[in-house]
């Protein structure tokens, strides 16, 4: 299909290298209106895909980040106490009626807008919103998104409830820590986002770090792709491999050999004992990929 | 039974209804809304390409990652040419899951080794009130298809248990309570008054564990479901330092991480050599005394230690360590599956010497016993 060819191409200017199933759902999540939820390993360029599709449809990101913990004040709106306070003290010799003050300072001047809020009353376009890591929020705050993602408003008691001019494309992205609840997985598309196959990495190598050589980017796709498949603790995702080859590039490497992938190897492998392992084990094995 | 196809309908929208019924009836997560989105889908020419329209659906109804395998396969059947072929290759794949998922069981579970006499006694789980009964049977005396449905209700009522015990612990780490004090002071400079609130610190997080799981020969039948136990907890409680001992001892804490029961028995299985040998208690608490204890006790936590207290060390040893544990822990606890037999009465020399030492001494046989756990962490708070 045209559209998501071009979708497709305009991604790939923006240099993100997306396979034709990402497209295609980015362009489904664009046409239904619907959330995407984006799951897979973490560093493969989940929250990538955000920043770039605010990029390509030239809007605002908006982003929150989920934490244990995260609630109403720190997501979606907080009065403004400090300025609620001196306003009080100002008119405390007005005429003004006890109802009257009680509304002046509830109104909208008081509020300090979140990312939520700020993304539901987005007046220009609609913008992008990233809801990071959402499995690290707890599953209270699950349910204060879904009545954003399903009806694009929010309920604030003194004020009522705020609909969106423009609806926000909302992505959400997490890493399997905990499992979603139905409720949210309902009301979104779906994407599994996978480590990239060899060819797609070698894209992706070369698109970031355009002057690398193509020797030394076939071969450390080659050891990267060798070590995914080796239970470690944590596997190396995308942005390990780009640390890695530019790290290879800083130091004037043109090629890799044992000694090279043991002296770098804390750019690519972040726990001790997955280094410790590797280290021991046969390293030409890694290299030509014979497992 | 003849499946469904899509050259049984008459035109495009009774097949995609045709089709999202049947993602239903395969238990994929398909609701109205849904099949009216797939019409949608249609209607902006995503059709056209196969693979466009593949991909699309895909991402409408599936809701994780489970779910995308049997999506493609019945995408094929019900969107394919041929139906024979991709047909045999349904049914390869279900044999190939019940496979895999009874060598995983048989593992860590003895199941050779159950005598007559115990099936009989498991096969008394059934009726109106199968699961009240379920909670209560003893793990070792679980048959193969129980274990199941075991797991499922296990996992469950473990699940709500640690949902719970975090919502407890939560009220005390939200925020500390008004330091007054500190308030007036930083608002004299305001003319006296409270615009600025100033908190107390917030309480440090107390709620560490520490789980010492024996794996040896004689706790078999237990340690599998321990485990799963000890995975649950951790998949809601921030701090869980768990060690697994027989011989000796190893700190699986990093391993719960991966929150699949079954890539951790993977990963577990390189030291199968550990799993299922004799008991040397004292020596292994020594071990983690003199490795592990100055980082991870720290006088506030607890410890739980799951053991049948068959052991071929030295007591002293043992009550020396234990004694060593107890000076840095909160509270000490003993779960012994044991405990759960009618008449059973520690007469192990290890078990009979240690018991001074220990705060709770419980059962942890069956999914009711150790749900009365959930209790004393809560105290312990």
């Amino acid at each position: 299909m045209k559209e998501i060819e071009s979708l497709k191409h305009s991604l790939d200017t923006l240099g993100y290298v997306a396979d034709e199933e990402l497209a295609t759902v980015l362009f489904l999540m664009l046409h239904l209106k619907k959330p995407l939820l984006l799951e897979g390993h973490p560093g493969v360029g989940k929250t990538e895909i955000a920043n770039v599709l605010a990029e390509h449809l030239q809007t605002e990101l908006i982003r929150l980040q989920c934490y244990e913990g995260l609630d109403v004040h720190s997501s979606i709106y907080e009065w403004n106490y400090q300025k609620q306070l001196l306003s009080i003290k100002i008119r405390e010799n007005s005429d003004a009626s006890e109802a009257e003050k009680e509304k002046m300072i509830f109104g909208k001047d008081y509020i300090l807008e979140r990312p939520l809020l700020r993304a539901i009353t987005a007046k220009e376009k609609a913008p992008v919103l990233l809801i990071d890591e959402i499995d690290r929020a707890d599953e209270e705050f699950e349910a204060f998104l879904l009545e954003m993602l399903s009806a694009n408003q929010i309920s604030i008691p003194e004020l009522g409830t705020i609909k969106a001019i423009h609806p926000p494309i909302v992505i959400l992205t997490s890493n399997r820590t905990r499992e979603l609840s139905d409720a949210l997985r309902r009301r979104c598309l779906y994407h599994w986002v996978n480590y990239p196959d060899p060819e797609k990495e070698l894209k992706i190598v070369r698109k970031r770090l355009p002057g690398i050589e193509e020797k030394l980017a076939r071969q450390l796709v080659q050891v990267v792709q060798n070590l995914r498949s080796r239970n470690l603790n944590k596997a190396p995702g995308i942005s390990e491999t780009l640390d890695w080859a530019m790290s290879l590039n800083a130091l004037g490497k043109h090629e890799i050999d044992a000694s090279v992938i043991r002296a770098t190897l804390g750019s690519l492998l972040k726990s001790n004992e997955d280094i410790e392992r590797i280290k021991h084990e046969n390293l030409s094995e890694i290299l030509t990929g014979n497992l | 039974m003849t499946l469904p196809h899509h050259l049984q309908y008459h035109n495009i929208t009774e097949a995609i209804l045709g089709f999202a019924e049947y993602a239903r009836s395969c238990e994929l997560n398909v609701g109205i809304r849904e099949s009216h989105e797939a019409l949608e889908i249609v209607s902006t020419g995503l059709i056209e390409n196969k693979q466009n329209f593949r991909f699309a659906l895909k991402s409408l109804f599936c809701s994780s990652q489970e779910n995308t395998e049997t999506f493609d396969t019945i995408f094929d059947l019900f969107w394919g040419g041929e139906k024979a072929e991709i047909k045999s290759k349904i049914e390869y794949k279900n044999q190939s899951n019940i496979v895999r998922k009874s060598s995983g069981s048989l593992v860590m579970m003895n199941k050779g080794s159950s005598t007559v006499q115990e099936e009989e006694e498991g096969k008394n789980v059934s009726g109106a009130n199968s699961t009240e009964q379920l909670r209560k049977t003893d793990f070792s005396k679980v048959s193969d298809i129980e274990s199941e449905q075991l797991n499922k209700l296990a996992e469950d009522l473990w699940k709500q248990m640690s949902k719970r015990l975090r919502k407890k612990f939560r009220k005390s780490v939200t925020r500390g309570k008004l330091d007054l004090r500190q308030t007036i002071r930083s608002n004299i400079s305001k003319g006296g008054e409270m615009l600025d609130l100033h908190y107390k610190e917030k309480k440090p997080d107390k709620n560490r564990l520490i789980i010492l799981l024996d794996v040896s020969g004689s706790m078999d039948k237990y340690s599998f479901f321990l485990l799963r136990f000890i995975l649950s907890l951790r998949s809601h409680f921030k701090h869980i330092d768990a060690y697994i001992f027989s011989t000796k001892l190893i700190r699986i804490t990093e391993y719960l991480e991966i929150k699949n029961l079954q890539s951790v028995l993977e990963v577990l299985s390189h030291y199968a050599d550990n799993w299922s040998s004799g008991t040397k208690i004292g020596e292994c608490l020594s071990d983690f005394n003199r490795k592990f204890a100055k980082r991870s006790l720290t006088g506030k936590n607890m410890t739980i230690i799951l053991s049948d207290g068959l052991d071929t060390g030295e007591p002293e040893l043992l009550v020396n360590e234990l004694q060593k544990v107890k000076l840095r822990t909160r509270r000490l606890i003993w779960l012994n599956p044991l405990k759960g037999m009618k008449g059973y009465v520690p007469r192990t020399r290890s078990m009979v010497a240690a018991l001074p030492e220990i705060d709770h001494f419980m059962s942890a046989h069956s999914i009711n016993s150790l749900l009365e756990l959930e209790n004393i962490l809560y105290d312990a708070n």
